[in-house]
């Protein structure tokens, strides 16, 4: 009777403590009360066709150890990434970001697509930070007489996982992804997507534009100052030039 | 003091004391370039130059060099510089610019082969060596100063009528950077026959029979035939190494070049509203003919001086070019100091015409600032600048032309 009611006892605090566990904490040290504190905010600081994307991920306290955060940008076609200052701001500021294609630098945005960035944020003074250097792509002139081009940056998906995770188990409403480790894009692991973000209007740049409506004007007095130069050079290399070779042979 | 400052200057007027202090000061540059490169965010070398040492990196693993992007030279280029790999990173800069002080050099051996003094010399290619615009564009590793040594050493074997050499170095130019090409005219022209006194008895329209006889001549075959046996052969060599990307990225991509973005080009706003416009291609035309033209006429009119003529050649490619970055003005700057000695221009005069010409740019650089880095939209502007800096290079061009002096060429046959 006494090892039955252990026996029972013990099953009950196993199924309990199981229980628990499975309502509020998965195996790899995410609980849900945590994540739900985590929010991103997204900013472009900088004038002109060259800025900074500076994304910063806000948590509460209860910062689980060996966390790895992910940011997943998707850019639009208005805007591009120099993959070779990537390669450099790694080595001077620790960026670490991992483009999904080759970015064309020097197409204009009509010809071009939007495309996917990894940002893996560092940790500055207990808040996860990226910045990213982003420009601007010439865009098709205006026939309207619009003088800027509003550029759309979509707010990025963020997603998480622990180093101490072997096996993530379906958590929902958190969906998994699979995704780089490291930057090193050595290995895929399983991050955990976070949906409930704070809602966040797209932040926008925005690009000049030519004047389309001014393609004739433009044309005729490119047209008319060129010929008008060659008319006057022309002249004076007629008045001045040496046109046979007057030396005489001895 | 001012005593001082004379003696100062007239020590350093000696040609090896010019020299040297010219080297010493590029090479003070690179190494402030390597602790701003690693202390400062701002980089002082150039983006090229990074270009250039992937390019090497690629063909150190046996690859083309064309897997980098934006890499649109000669493989030659990065295979000079693979000791940037194999040896340190500043190889490369340490040869632009002993290729820039190489350059001065030249200038100097051109202007004593053209009669100046020792000192004179000295004093006008110093010019080039003290000047901070090569010496700010070599240290940061932009590679213009082996194409203007090349252009330089291709001149002065031709004023010393060392054609198989000039020919073998233009061969080698032209294969670098394309705009040498404009230079076969004037150097065709410069090699004909020279008209013997019954020629120049008879009417005019059989002298003019008699000018396609003149120009085929001997010389000119020699010149061509060894020039174009090296373009080829590098281009084959090449071609075979790298396959088509070699020839799309080194030439092909130049004589297409349709960039929109900003640059000092009258024609560059124009470009951009018609890029995909039916008219784009009638407009391209239209663009190349004043240059062509330009081109042509300065050929016949100063082929008797080289030196005035390739000048002049340069300066109207590039202010009427469709393209036209602030590296391009490096290829006529070069020549400028075998020009100089000749101009009867008072230095008030120079000096008014040097500070019209750098108003000129910066008249396009404040708008171009606003539009990149403020964001401003100063298209117009920026249009009505870059005409505006083809008028002032023009009325330059034409003030040199019309202050030139040529130097009396029956007194120097004579003395042959």
């Amino acid at each position: 009777m006494d090892s039955t009611f252990v026996h029972s006892s013990t099953c009950t605090v196993y199924l309990v403590l199981f229980g628990s566990t499975q309502a509020d904490e998965n195996s790899c040290g995410l609980s849900m009360t945590w994540l739900e504190t985590v929010s991103v905010t997204m900013d472009v600081s900088k004038n002109g066709f060259h800025r900074d994307l500076v994304t910063t991920v806000d948590f509460g306290p209860g910062f689980p150890d060996g966390l790895e955060t992910l940011l997943v940008h998707r850019l639009p076609s208005g805007i591009y990434i120099d993959q070779y200052q990537l390669a450099s701001l790694k080595e001077d500021t620790g960026l670490q970001v991992l483009l999904g294609s080759a970015v064309d630098l020097e197409a204009p945005a009509h010809t071009s697509e939007e495309f996917l960035v990894l940002v893996y944020p560092a940790l500055d003074q207990g808040i996860l930070k990226a910045t990213l250097p982003i420009h601007g792509r010439y865009h098709k002139p205006s026939l309207a007489g619009k003088r800027f081009e509003l550029v759309e940056i979509k707010l990025p998906k963020l997603i998480l996982r622990t180093d101490t995770c072997t096996q993530l188990i379906s958590f929902p409403p958190y969906k998994i992804v699979d995704a780089p480790c490291t930057v090193h894009n050595l290995s895929i692991c399983q991050w955990l997507e976070i949906q409930h973000l704070q809602e966040q209007d797209p932040v926008s740049l925005e690009i000049p534009l030519g004047d389309g409506s001014l393609v004739e004007p433009v044309c005729a007095g490119t047209l008319l100052v060129t010929l008008l130069c060659c008319v006057i050079l022309s002249r004076s290399i007629w008045m001045h030039g040496v046109f046979l070779d007057n030396a005489i042979l001895i | 003091m001012a005593s001082i400052m004379e003696r100062v200057l007239s020590k350093l007027m000696n040609k090896n004391v010019l020299f040297t202090v010219s080297f010493l000061v590029r090479l003070v540059m690179v190494s402030f370039g390597v602790y701003q490169d690693r202390t400062m965010v701002v980089k002082y070398t150039d983006v090229d130059y990074h270009v250039f040492t992937d390019a090497s990196k690629f063909i150190t693993q046996g690859q083309s060099p064309y897997h980098r992007s934006t890499y649109r030279y000669t493989p030659l280029l990065a295979w000079i510089l693979t000791p940037n790999i194999y040896l340190s990173h500043v190889f490369g800069k340490l040869l632009f610019i002993t290729c820039d002080v190489l350059s001065g050099h030249l200038i100097y051996l051109i202007l004593r082969q053209r009669g100046l003094s020792c000192e004179a010399a000295c004093r006008v290619c110093s010019l080039w060596l003290l000047n901070p615009l090569p010496a700010g564009v070599s240290s940061r590793g932009n590679a213009e100063s082996v194409l203007t040594a090349l252009v330089l050493a291709t001149l002065l074997c031709l004023e010393l009528r060392q054609l198989p050499m000039a020919a073998i170095l233009y061969g080698l130019a032209v294969h670098m950077k394309i705009y040498p090409v404009t230079y076969a005219l004037p150097i065709a022209l410069s090699l004909q026959r020279k008209e013997n006194v019954e020629e120049r008895g008879v009417g005019w329209w059989r002298r003019a029979l008699g000018f396609p006889l003149r120009l085929l001549n001997k010389e000119l075959f020699l010149f061509a035939g060894v020039a174009g046996v090296v373009f080829c052969g590098l281009t084959v060599l090449f071609y075979n190494m790298y396959g088509w990307d070699f020839l799309q990225e080194t030439y092909l991509y130049h004589l297409t070049r349709r960039d929109i973005r900003h640059n000092f080009s009258p024609y560059f706003y124009m470009l951009y509203l018609t890029a995909d416009s039916p008219w784009s291609l009638a407009l391209g035309l239209a663009a190349f003919l004043p240059q062509a033209l330009l081109l042509f006429l300065v050929s016949l009119a100063f082929h008797t001086d080289l030196a005035l003529c390739c000048f002049l050649h340069t300066a109207i490619f590039v202010s009427f070019n469709k393209v036209c970055t602030s590296q391009y003005f490096l290829w006529y700057l070069c020549l400028f100091p075998l020009v100089l000695p000749r101009l009867t221009l008072s230095p008030k005069q120079g000096v008014e015409l040097l500070a019209l010409w750098f108003a000129g740019q910066g008249i396009w650089l404040a708008p171009a600032y606003y539009l990149e880095f403020e964001g401003y939209n100063t298209f117009l502007l920026i249009w009505l600048a870059g005409l505006m800096f083809l008028i002032i290079n023009s009325f330059i061009m034409v003030q040199i032309i019309t202050h030139y002096n040529p130097s009396d060429t029956t007194q120097r046959l004579k003395a042959e």
